[in-house]
């Protein structure tokens, strides 16, 4: 296992958010621990993806955030942008890009102003696109892709930023059963490398997959710990009101309905 | 005897009738949209929505007869005093209504035609637009007002026009003019009202009848025409030495530009009664500049 | 990477042709004037010809390139800036703006000779200038910065809808304008003289350094908002700079050639029905469209019925807005959608 510099990836104390007039986040106090994979789960409406944009320093809050030991605030916004990556969920994107073009956005960070792309960059986009398997169809512009394939660029923008820590917000959506599983692969390889990955999945069974995971309900933290705890099944199994069970399977998790 | 009181009493009742007929049918005006509208008697309450036909009805002495008017009618200055009641496109029907008018005098191109006659109030329609037009007008307003000389109203400007011109010089006759209506650049052509006093004035306009009455010009036109005068008012006046090549026109590198007020201006583009004043106007710029030195 | 160098390849055709035909294009706008066709090498010949040709017909057809290029550019930066293919560049109400600034000096003309003096210094292109930045300014007030798009979009089509209401009301209350106006609305680039190329070409030479500068964060942005926070773009500041760029290239323009409609609308879509680029080359196209479209469109306002003059703006409708039907229906028949 890789040492990493920080122990936690993303502090967060007190954190409060509102959207509107509506308080969406009631003082926070989560850490996120770096090299590890953490899974955010809850109902509908509990916070989770303000919790994530909050976390990516992209909504006003009140309280700190410190990424990697550096307090958000003070960071400023381009090291940030290399550190951290933020994969949002139902971003409208412009049709006329092409793949690859998108995909070297997400080498932004790390370009200076008006540089053309370095050789760096024109692997670090190889890369990305060769492990979601969007490496074949790069000259087809945006508009041209089906659902699940914009989404699989879309990761690939995300991975591109070869930043140290991932937030993901609903990674899953659109994609098939071989892709969900390829994004799974994926995930570990990050972890491998001594990444941290955060995300937001509303397919428990996948959730149940990460290290860590922390329940969430009504703008609250009701659980943190290790996935396969059952102190962690237990609460997780709670805030879905017991309409589910998790079950054991070979070496995994999942969770199935009751009935 | 009894025959002969027959044929008395039924020559009586015919000529009453007779009378009674001519009397019902005592004033019938056709108007520019060729309507005939008929008057018991003549109208002695007047709405007048356009500037030139006030003016006319004054210049017949009718002018007390007037009760309201539209808000661009200024002349004579007395019927400033009178109620304005909106524009000629847009009036205010209900102040017209409650002035209780017997005709309302407006142009053939207003809406407000339709609304008033079927509120009841009977609507002449006439739009003089050439120097025959504001004979006509003239006689037929003469004719709804009951004026028997309108005829000699009409020879007095048309004389006065004809003495304008016959103040010219003879050097003043070959003079080319531009007439500038605005900055666009609209021009009056010679199909004009302007263009048709220009030409009693016995001056050349650059712009032929070809080309309509108010033809929106390219600039290299005027340029390449390059008039002796300019005659233009003064609200478009402003800037025009500046424009792109305008320097090599004669009249503006000898300065001969007539620039007039904006008063001046009215008389000038209203085809009305003060058409003989606008031909004193442009004839006493025509001589004014015709003197000076090139 | 050969088939990415393939769309590359399109668009500098595009460019290379745009920019043969817009030199094409100034020719034989020097051969048209109020006579029809004419060619130029009359003019060798008479000194009246030259003229004309060197003073009054070259400065307006390259002052009709250079603002169809003003419209062009300001076009595709509002439409990249708003995220939205239907932003036109009088989206800030700078177009009505302009229009109240002339009505007011129109007016004030005929008022008194002591205001005559300076508003002439100032002329009707300073009073459209200014009369177009004030409005984005006021836009700016209304919105409070350039924080929220949104609001930025909301205030603009108030600031306009209410300076229009204003021109209106000018033109009503003092009718002796209306038809210089009108004249006005419809655009014409009569009076554009190489004082007024130089002035546009200055600034259409400053807003392309800008908006090529900050063509990389418009590419960033059209992934969205908050894609584009998190990698770290300068938002704010590319909504300022591009603002400001979308005020002067409008102002500039509306003031030389008045209100022409439809080129800073319809020259982006119609660089991307040939190729699809970055904000960078788009920009660049865009502007070159722009300045072709403008150009064609008034040398035909000046051949149809010469030596009458039409307006352009209504020539460009019909030139810009007639490819575009015809592309929707070439479109619309072929490809019912994209597939899966």
């Amino acid at each position: 296992m890789k040492t990493v510099p920080f122990p936690n990836a993303i502090d967060a104390r007190f954190i409060s958010a509102s959207l509107g007039h509506v308080q969406v986040l009631n003082n926070i106090d989560l850490s996120l621990p770096a090299g590890q994979w953490t899974s955010i789960v809850g109902p509908n409406g509990a916070g989770k993806s303000t919790l994530l944009k909050v976390l990516a320093g992209l909504l006003p809050h009140t309280g700190a955030v410190a990424l990697l030991g550096q307090s958000l605030d003070t960071l400023p916004r381009r090291r940030r942008a290399q550190q951290l990556a933020w994969l949002g969920q139902n971003e409208i994107a412009g049709d006329d890009l092409t793949v690859w073009d998108v995909v070297m956005l997400g080498r932004l960070p790390h370009q200076a102003w008006l540089a053309a792309p370095s050789a760096v960059d024109h692997l670090a986009v190889e890369q990305s696109l060769r492990a979601t398997q969007a490496w074949e169809w790069r000259s087809r512009s945006l508009g041209q892709l089906s659902g699940g394939q914009r989404q699989r660029v879309l990761l690939a923008r995300a991975l591109a930023v070869h930043a140290q820590v991932l937030l993901m917000d609903e990674p899953l959506a659109n994609l098939d059963p071989p892709h969900q599983a390829d994004w799974l692969c994926m995930v570990r390889a990050l972890i491998a490398e001594g990444k941290t990955v955060v995300s937001v999945l509303h397919e428990i069974s996948f959730a149940l997959h990460a290290d860590q995971m922390v329940v969430m309900a009504n703008g609250c933290v009701t659980h943190q710990g290790a996935c396969a705890d059952t102190a962690t099944h237990r609460a997780l199994e709670a805030v879905f009101d017991r309409r589910i069970a998790v079950h054991s399977l070979g070496q995994q998790w999942v969770a199935l309905p009751r009935n | 005897m009894k025959t002969l009181c027959r044929k008395l009493l039924l020559c009586l009742a015919a000529l009453a009738s007779l009378s009674g007929s001519i009397a019902a049918q005592a004033l019938q005006v056709t108007d520019d949209r060729g309507l005939t509208v008929s008057f018991a008697q003549t109208p002695l309450r007047i709405v007048s929505l356009l500037p030139s036909l006030t003016e006319t009805v004054c210049e017949l002495g009718q002018c007390q007869r007037l009760v309201g008017v539209d808000r661009y009618s200024d002349f004579p200055p007395v019927v400033r005093a009178l109620p304005q009641v909106g524009g000629g496109l847009d009036p205010n029907i209900e102040a017209i209504v409650a002035l209780r008018p017997d005709v309302v005098l407006l142009a053939t191109s207003s809406r407000a035609a339709d609304r008033l006659q079927s509120l009841g109030i009977k609507v002449v329609a006439l739009e003089p637009k050439t120097h025959a037009d504001v004979r006509r007008v003239l006689e037929k307003v003469g004719q709804l007002l009951n004026v028997p000389d309108a005829q000699r109203v009409w020879r007095v400007i048309d004389a006065g026009v004809t003495a304008a011109a016959q103040s010219l010089p003879a050097t003043a006759r070959q003079t080319r003019v531009y007439f500038e209506v605005n900055r666009a650049p609209y021009a009056a052509g010679e199909s004009s009202f302007i263009g048709e006093t220009l030409t009693r004035l016995g001056v050349k306009n650059i712009v032929p009848a070809s080309l309509g009455p108010f033809p929106k010009l390219n600039p290299e036109y005027i340029v390449r025409a390059n008039p002796d005068l300019i005659m233009v008012g003064d609200r478009n006046y402003a800037g025009m030495e500046g424009r792109p090549g305008w320097t090599a026109i004669r009249a503006i590198r000898e300065h001969h530009v007539c620039v007039f007020s904006a008063a001046q201006s009215d008389v000038l583009v209203r085809p009305g009664p003060r058409m003989a004043q606008g031909a004193r106007i442009m004839a006493d710029c025509l001589q004014k500049m015709s003197g000076k030195a090139p | 990477m050969t088939v990415i160098s393939h769309q590359q390849r399109i668009a500098s055709l595009l460019g290379l042709g745009l920019l043969l035909t817009g030199v094409a294009l100034i020719i034989l706008g020097a051969c048209v004037g109020s006579t029809g066709f004419e060619s130029v090498g009359r003019a060798w010949s008479d000194p009246m010809s030259l003229l004309i040709v060197r003073d009054v017909r070259l400065p307006r057809t390259v002052g009709a390139w250079l603002a169809g290029a003003l419209l062009g550019m300001a076009g595709a930066v509002a439409q990249g800036l708003f995220r939205n293919p239907l932003a036109d560049p009088y989206l800030l109400g700078s177009a009505s703006g302009a229009s109240l600034g002339v009505a007011l000096v129109l007016v004030l003309f005929g008022v008194s000779p002591f205001a005559a003096q300076w508003l002439v210094r100032l002329g009707l292109t300073g009073a459209a200038f200014v009369g177009a930045v004030g409005a984005v300014l006021l836009t700016l007030a209304l919105a409070k910065g350039v924080q929220h798009t949104l609001r930025l979009l909301l205030a603009g089509v108030i600031v306009g809808v209410v300076l229009g209401a204003f021109s209106s009301l000018t033109m009503l209350m003092v009718p002796e304008v209306t038809q210089a106006m009108q004249a006005f609305i419809l655009g014409s680039t009569g009076f554009v003289g190489w004082i007024a190329c130089a002035l546009m070409g200055g600034v259409w030479l400053f807003c392309m350094v800008v908006s090529w500068m900050f063509s990389h964060v418009l590419d960033g942005l059209s992934l969205g908002e908050a894609t584009a926070a998190s990698l770290g773009l300068p938002l704010a500041q590319l909504r300022a700079a591009l603002v400001v760029v979308i005020a002067l290239t409008t102002g500039t323009a509306v003031a030389q050639t008045g209100l022409i409609a439809f080129v800073g609308l319809a020259a982006p879509h119609l660089v991307r029905s040939v190729v699809k680029t970055k904000h960078a080359r788009l920009i660049l196209l865009s502007s070159l469209m722009g300045g072709a479209l403008l150009m064609a469109a008034d040398i035909s306002a000046r051949w149809l019925i010469a030596p009458q003059e039409l307006p352009v703006g209504v020539l460009t409708a019909v030139l810009g807005g007639g490819y575009l039907l015809w592309l929707m229906h070439r479109s619309g028949g072929a490809r019912p959608g994209a597939g899966a």
